[in-house]
């Protein structure tokens, strides 16, 4: 069974369509990354899978169950930043989320104690949040999202604005999880956290769904297009290929993302004919490219306004 | 159920457990004495200034004596640090000025610059017996608000023209003062027949039963939902603009969040005024005024508190969940906080007529009702039965209402991020959502 499925949901506010006609399967027991630019309809999707909000069409099921208020229980929540009481107590705060979820204090305190403890928090368990550092108030966050013991997590932005080591930690955390079988769903702005830590990654634009599978299925679809090479002269000696679509130099070496239609070895051929090839090398797309890809305006869009015509 | 418990300790705990409130609960009643108490000191102390003023006398008669009355209030005031009250230093006008709008303008230039307090003209006709309606005294001053010294001129300079016109009339002074002695009124409670059948005698009444008692019950009322139902309007806005809201409601639906709040600030509205009764309870028995302890007006107050406090909390977490910062929110309560006062500003006239249309209107309009109610209630005579029944459907039935709009409200605006709503979009959201 599906932890979350929502089948061709829209949400529209006013006329604007935050999120169009999206469908998503998450699989029990899974890491799922939910990536996008700011205002693409993350948290709208977010709320309507926690039932903060209903969506307009379509319907989305948690564990299989329509009214989440049933599955609300079973699912753990952290919002972007903040969502804590500046001047409660670290454990009355903790015990307070556990109970709002239907939670004895017998079954909470247990796992109170020992993520505080893991954590390294437990003397500040009697302090006030506003007693605490960034880092550790983002810690204490995350343990209210999970003293229910959920069996869907979701985490809005968890490592952003947190250092290393407290990044470490927490992502350690999320991994102990699902070994546990927890599902989680997070969404984040870093890309190399979506790709060392999720089994699917879900990219919404502008509301519409634009990607959505593992990071081997999404990068085999972005094709084997770019081509990292080094050549004798650098730069210079690659600027009169017209196949080339666009280029990243690195100094030592240069991306290259070869127009479509391009083959590969044909370009090597032509670059073998004018110049020394040191390297050359076929590489997948990593996730940020493809990122950028989606969300920036492409060559052609940049290029438009200034010709005009066709 | 068990959820709504859970916000509502939560909530309760919050209020509670903060040094404001535990000071607040101490204070109030400090800071009522000290304001009372500083009233009657500064009243006492803080008037004991000169006031010079010149008297333009044209009768020719009521200088001296007007001067001999100065003399002796001063004296009456005491001396230096230990004065009383102000020292009315009168001084004769200056013969011989070109014209008497000239010599106007030249004492008021002289109050300008407060070297003279005022000056008095007193026509020549005041003192004459056949004259049916004297010239007014006129007093020219630059502090029209000190009204002191023209009372005190009023009193004094009347006090001696009647004398001179029963004199001039030839009516012996002393004779008239002795047959025109007052017949006090005294007021009496009723008279009633003891279990032996013979008659209780009427006692006197005293302000404490007729006044003080029932204003304290409608003032606990008041402070019981003032120092509340506000801080829910800060508390919702504190949770919306730290994204606790979004926590709370992925937890528990906003109905019963709302309830669970409205629950939790009425408990801690119910203590304070537990607090507050116990005090005053004491303080009665000590001062062997039993008969004030009544358990069924206790009763009244319980339930009346409730609906008050789930009303008027209704209205601020409903407000407060349709702004986006305090600012918004404080203008936004105002309207709120003119409903509450209406009972408070309408006691003053229905302490006097309580049986006025007026007190009946105030008893039955939904927010003034719990006070207005428990100011009759606490009165002497106490209002028939269906008046207070009524009076509590009614304000319970708006309570629910509230309840139910204020739900409606609170589901849009909780998760609503940037402009504040307004009046007439809150009220969208009630009649469509």
């Amino acid at each position: 069974m599906a932890a979350i499925e929502i089948t061709r949901v829209t949400k529209r506010f006013g006329t604007y369509a935050a999120v169009n006609d999206v469908s998503l399967s998450v699989p029990e027991g899974s890491i799922y990354g939910f990536i996008g630019p700011n205002g693409s309809g993350k948290t709208t999707t977010i709320r309507m899978i926690m039932n903060i909000i209903l969506p307009d069409t379509g319907e989305v099921t948690v564990f299989g169950r329509h009214s989440s208020t049933s599955a609300r229980d079973e699912v753990g929540y952290l919002p972007e930043e903040r969502g804590l009481y500046k001047r409660m107590q670290v454990r009355r705060l903790l015990r307070y989320y556990g109970q709002l979820k239907g939670r004895s204090l017998k079954e909470i305190d247990p796992v109170i104690n020992t993520w505080l403890e893991r954590f390294q928090l437990t003397p500040w368990a009697d302090k006030k949040i506003e007693a605490l550092s960034k880092g550790m108030a983002q810690k204490v966050q995350f343990i209210s999202s999970i003293v229910s013991k959920p069996r869907l997590l979701i985490l809005d932005e968890p490592f952003s604005g947190l250092d290393p080591v407290n990044a470490d930690a927490l992502k350690d955390a999320v991994l102990d999880l699902r070994k546990e079988g927890t599902t989680i769903v997070f969404s984040t702005h870093d890309m190399s956290a979506a790709e060392r830590l999720c089994d699917r990654i879900f990219m919404i634009f502008k509301g519409n769904k634009v990607l959505d599978g593992t990071l081997d299925e999404i990068q085999s679809n972005y094709g084997h297009d770019t081509v990292r090479v080094k050549v004798a002269g650098g730069r210079a000696s690659l600027s009169n290929f017209g196949d080339i679509d666009t280029l990243n130099d690195f100094g030592n070496y240069q991306d290259l993302r070869l127009k479509a239609g391009t083959n590969p070895q044909a370009f090597l051929k032509q670059l073998t004919n004018t110049t020394e090839v040191q390297h050359f090398e076929l590489t997948k797309p990593s996730l940020h490219d493809i990122f950028v890809r989606i969300a920036q305006p492409t060559a052609e869009d940049m290029k438009r306004p200034v010709s005009g015509a066709d | 159920m068990n959820r709504i418990f859970v916000v509502a300790q939560s909530e309760f705990l919050i209020l509670v457990k903060t040094k404001a409130f535990f000071i607040g609960l101490l204070l109030m009643p400090v800071i009522m004495a000290g304001a009372i108490g500083f009233q009657v000191y500064a009243e006492k102390h803080s008037d004991r200034d000169d006031h010079k003023f010149v008297v333009i006398d044209h009768s020719g008669v009521l200088y001296a004596p007007l001067a001999e009355a100065a003399n002796a209030f001063n004296q009456k005031n005491g001396t230096g640090e230990t004065r009383t009250g102000p020292n009315f230093i009168v001084e004769p006008a200056s013969a011989g000025a070109a014209s008497d709008e000239a010599y106007h303008l030249a004492l008021s230039e002289q109050i300008k610059n407060k070297a003279l307090f005022a000056f008095v003209e007193i026509p020549a006709a005041v003192v004459d017996p056949n004259v049916e309606t004297p010239p007014a005294i006129q007093y020219y001053t630059e502090t029209p608000s000190y009204d002191r010294l023209p009372e005190w001129l009023g009193r004094t300079l009347n006090d001696e023209i009647t004398k001179r016109r029963f004199n001039t009339a030839g009516v012996d002074q002393a004779l008239v003062k002795k047959l025109s002695v007052r017949a006090d009124v005294q007021t009496m409670g009723l008279v009633t027949k003891k279990a032996d059948g013979s008659l209780a005698k009427a006692k006197e009444t005293d302000p404490i039963t007729t006044f003080v008692a029932p204003f304290a019950v409608l003032f606990i009322m008041f402070m019981s939902v003032m120092s509340t139902a506000p801080q829910l309007l800060n508390a919702v806005i504190e949770e919306k603009m730290s994204r606790i809201s979004e926590v709370l409601v992925a937890s528990v639906s906003p109905f019963e969040l709302l309830l669970g709040k409205l629950f939790g600030v009425t408990a801690v509205a119910v203590l304070l005024a537990f607090v507050y009764f116990i005090g005053a309870g004491y303080y009665m028995i000590y001062a062997g005024r039993t008969e004030l302890v009544q358990p069924a007006l206790m009763g009244w107050f319980v339930v009346f508190l409730i609906c008050c406090v789930l009303m008027f909390g209704s209205m601020f977490l409903a407000i407060g969940s349709a702004c986006s910062d305090i600012k918004d929110a404080q203008s936004m309560m105002q309207p709120v906080m003119m409903l509450m006062m209406v009972g408070y500003i309408g006691s003053f006239a229905v302490l006097r007529a309580p049986e006025s249309n007026l007190a009946l209107g105030l008893s039955f309009f939904p927010t003034s009702a719990p006070f207005i109610m428990m100011l009759r209630m606490a009165m002497q005579p106490t209002p028939p039965l269906w008046q207070p029944a009524l009076a509590l459907a009614i304000t319970l039935i708006t309570a629910v209402g509230f309840v139910w709009a204020a739900s409606r409200i609170f589901r849009v605006g909780l998760l609503m991020q940037g402009k504040g709503a307004t009046f007439r979009e809150m009220l969208r959201w009630v009649t469509q959502g």
